[in-house]
């Protein structure tokens, strides 16, 4: 990142960058709020619905 | 995941507040069941930070923001985002980045680091258009 006075460069922070995924940063900043936020529910209910897939399996 | 709002300490939006999340049934998050909870502007006006579960989500409710101030100190650097019919106000990206960097809290990097990623995506621009 450029540094800015009110964004001075962090090492720590520039090591973790390398680990970001910025072809779905990209993609979702073609997306509008509204279509990121309902992307988000959708994920969260496929997480949910795992959670409970896997503690279902674990009760068998 | 949860929602994270800041919040007017006026006497009027105590007021507003714990009524419209009263029907969420507002209770504080890992505490035991079974606590004499209230959830009113009393407990809004007494306390400052609130994390809670609600039939909603979980939501933080917070009078400061460690790095961040209060509400009218973060005012300043939000922008109106419409979403699903509603106006919300949010925290700019850069004022974001600032405040949880001033937090320091390790669990933290991560996500500085994706919004910093954002940042650099935008060319530097850290307001939303609204």
């Amino acid at each position: 990142m450029a540094e800015t006075d009110d964004l001075p460069r962090d090492p720590v922070i520039e090591a973790y960058k390398k680990d970001v995924d910025r072809t779905l940063i990209r993609e979702n900043l073609r997306r509008t709020p509204e279509e990121r936020l309902r992307n988000l529910f959708a994920l969260q209910r496929a997480a949910e619905e795992l959670r409970r897939a896997g503690r279902e399996a674990r009760r068998r | 995941m949860d929602l994270d709002i800041a919040y007017s300490r006026e006497t009027d939006n105590l007021r507003r507040l714990a009524s419209v999340l009263a029907p969420f049934q507002p209770y504080p998050r890992g505490a035991p069941p079974g606590l004499p909870f209230l959830w009113d502007a009393e407990t809004l006006r007494r306390g400052l930070n609130f994390t809670l579960t609600t039939t909603l989500g979980d939501i933080d409710v917070l009078g400061e923001i460690s790095g961040g101030g209060t509400y009218e100190d973060l005012l300043p650097h939000t922008f109106v985002v419409r979403v699903f019919g509603v106006e919300c106000r949010c925290l700019g990206l850069r004022r974001l980045i600032q405040v949880k960097r001033a937090a320091g809290r390790p669990k933290d990097f991560e996500v500085v680091a994706e919004l910093e990623a954002i940042l650099e995506e935008r060319g530097g621009e850290g307001v939303e258009p609204s």
